[in-house]
């Protein structure tokens, strides 16, 4: 509680009225402070747990007797006293009613805004300014509504992850679907273990449970994805995948890695219409897990790349940016996607994440 | 108890829906050493069935209308001598708590052949630890060195010096940072001995110490490759989700980290 005031200062300070260019200086910056206290005081609401250390903080801006906060519920949070109990209870009934101040002797009720919406009132019993009464207002004003902006962004970035989540592509699944109906009279056996890797391969895109899972459950989806791929694509697919054992525990995003081999797949061998080879390998370089996602196809100009992965690039191209994006929100801005290609050069992606992250655990 | 496991598991299947509780059937019927299988479409028949005859091993689907498979196995747990317990269900959700009611295995449906093999394999070694015919296991330390003839000398091998075994008839060959032995004894012996030190079969003729691992491969067919700083070892399709796990608990666990030899093999192509 560095800005205290100290005991010598008149606690009803006329600062506001005399012009408080005079009074600027070491003082005036403690009430900025206090004032700021005030915000982060009230940021869970009106009704939170931090009304009373708001009201207390305040007060002694103020220099009131009592102040008390209120949300719409008309219950109040009082830091002091008032003089008379049931005149504030009153007039601050009557401010929720009419949205409207009201005062009655030294007894002040302002309305509070939030959003240009009408969220509780203030109550200031004591000799204050009209005008300090207004600043201390439209302080709290600003508080709440600085910390809805937060809380809807919280929530939009929570929702965005969650709609990032790549979605399974409908085209791989009936590709998948058609293949498996090929070998059902001509190789039973294999549509039998295709329809095994395509219950492994939509039980992982599907999972609902925990935002992370491991580099080792990650690579087991893309085993069952590259199986169905091998029967969709046949000859024209050649894959290698290199993994080294100790970054099998290493938290990640559910389908963080699947959708990179997915694109690799697609960009560098099914849409060449020739063959193609894809290479994944992962290993771990000190505290970072490093997988790296490689195809021989065609490539794309550096300069495509880049606004591939700020989502400037053609409509089905979110996959790396969705990737990217979680990646960074997750692990921090070092962290993410490098994309490293030239037209005519193939295409590598190159994922880093931190072996150990506090807080990402795979369920 | 008496006889437990002793000329094939007797085995109850217990699923509602009926194409399933055929294919669990047909996919017990095709393992070895499964005298029978019965099945039930409910708990209530289940039940029926568990006390008219013992059974060794119960096959358990979750969701089931009426009384569930987590209910029924725990009514069973309480049971005097109860059925080992594998649950099969299409959700993996339930896994945690399948494990506290005691279940030996959790199989996710449609259950694959290698994975039906994994999980019996899994019932008969929790059988037989049961009824105390466990392995005897006091000479596990005395092959911690291995003896071989070296120009008419007799040298040790340390067990912990050795990436993997490759078994050649009665012999196994001895793979090491410092040369290759060949050592007369069965594959299948020498696993019983070196399992608890970290070794597992990963292929009919390969025994693969797990903390050697450098890299795991997997080629243009599927198949897959265990690399050494030896060597390259094959893995089976059958043993390949073993070996997954046996390497994520021991990564888990920092065995790869704990003054490890760089990777070798990093070599590009």
């Amino acid at each position: 509680m560095a800005a205290a005031p100290e005991p010598g200062r008149p606690r009803r300070s006329g600062w506001w009225r005399r012009g408080a260019r005079a009074r600027l200086g070491p003082d005036a910056m403690a009430a900025v402070a206090e004032g700021r206290r005030v915000a982060a005081s009230v940021r869970a609401g009106l009704d939170g747990p931090g009304a009373l250390a708001a009201a207390r903080r305040l007060r002694r801006l103020l220099g009131a007797d009592a102040v008390g906060l209120s949300g719409l519920s008309g219950v109040p949070t009082w830091s002091g006293h008032p003089s008379d109990q049931v005149a504030a209870a009153e007039l601050l009934q009557r401010v929720l009613r009419t949205d409207a101040r009201a005062a009655r002797g030294r007894l002040v009720v302002l309305p509070l805004h939030a959003r240009d919406e009408f969220v509780g009132a203030l109550v200031i019993d004591g000799e204050v300014a009209n005008a300090a009464s207004l600043e201390a207002a439209a302080l709290l004003g600003e508080a709440l509504d600085r910390a809805r902006l937060e809380a809807s962004a919280d929530v939009a970035e929570q929702a965005e992850l969650r709609a990032l989540r790549a979605e399974i592509s409908p085209h791989f699944v009936y590709n998948s679907l058609t293949a498996i109906a090929s070998f059902v009279e001509s190789d039973p056996e294999r549509a039998r273990d295709l329809l095994l890797d395509f219950a492994a391969y939509t039980r992982h895109s599907l999972a609902r449970h925990g935002d992370y899972t491991t580099v080792a459950g990650e690579f087991q989806a893309i085993e069952a994805y590259l199986a169905l791929a091998r029967a969709v694509l046949g000859e024209r697919l050649r894959v290698q995948v290199r993994i080294a054992p100790e970054i099998l525990p290493v938290a990640l995003p559910y389908l963080a890695l699947q959708p990179l081999v997915e694109n690799a797949v697609r960009h560098g061998v099914e849409l060449t219409g020739a063959g193609g080879f894809v290479q994944v390998s992962g290993q771990a370089e000190g505290t970072e897990c490093v997988i790296t996602v490689e195809d021989d196809g065609p490539g794309m100009a550096p300069g495509y790349a880049a606004d591939v992965l700020a989502g400037r690039g053609r409509p089905g191209s979110l996959g790396l940016m969705n990737v990217d994006r979680r990646l960074r929100t997750v692990f921090g801005p070092g962290y993410g996607l490098v994309i490293e290609t030239a037209d005519g050069a193939g295409t590598k992606v190159v994922l880093r994440v931190p072996r150990f992250q506090p807080g990402v655990v795979a369920q | 108890m008496s006889g437990r496991g002793a000329g094939g598991l007797r085995v109850l299947a217990v699923d509602d829906v009926a194409p399933a509780l055929d294919e669990l059937r047909r996919l017990l019927l095709e393992s070895p050493d499964i005298a029978d299988v019965a099945t039930a479409p409910d708990a209530i028949t289940a039940l029926r069935l568990i006390q008219a005859s013992p059974f060794d091993v119960v096959f358990l689907d979750i969701s089931m209308p009426a009384m569930d498979g987590m209910e029924l196995a725990s009514l069973l747990t309480r049971m005097t001598d109860p059925p080992v317990i594998v649950f099969v269900t299409a959700f993996e959700e339930h896994a945690a708590s399948a494990y506290g009611i005691g279940a030996v295995d959790y199989l996710l449906k449609p259950v694959g052949r290698e994975r039906m093999r994994a999980a019996l394999d899994r019932v008969r070694r929790f059988i037989a630890s049961d009824t105390g015919a466990t392995p005897a296991r006091a000479s596990v330390d005395a092959l911690a060195a291995v003896p071989v003839e070296l120009g008419g000398r007799t040298r040790y091998v340390r067990r912990d010096d050795v990436r993997f075994a490759e078994a050649h008839g009665d012999y196994v060959r001895l793979n090491t940072p410092s040369g290759s032995h060949l050592v007369r004894i069965p594959i299948s012996q020498l696993e019983k001995h070196w399992q608890p030190a970290g070794f597992v079969r990963v292929h009919r003729s390969y025994l693969l110490a797990v903390a050697a691992v450098r890299e795991l491969r997997s080629d243009i067919s599927g198949g897959l490759l265990a690399h050494t700083d030896v060597g390259d070892v094959p893995v089976s399709r059958r043993h390949a989700r073993e070996l997954r796990e046996h390497l994520l608990e021991a990564a888990t666990r920092g065995e790869f980290d704990a003054g490890a030899a760089p990777p070798t093999g990093r070599e590009r192509r």
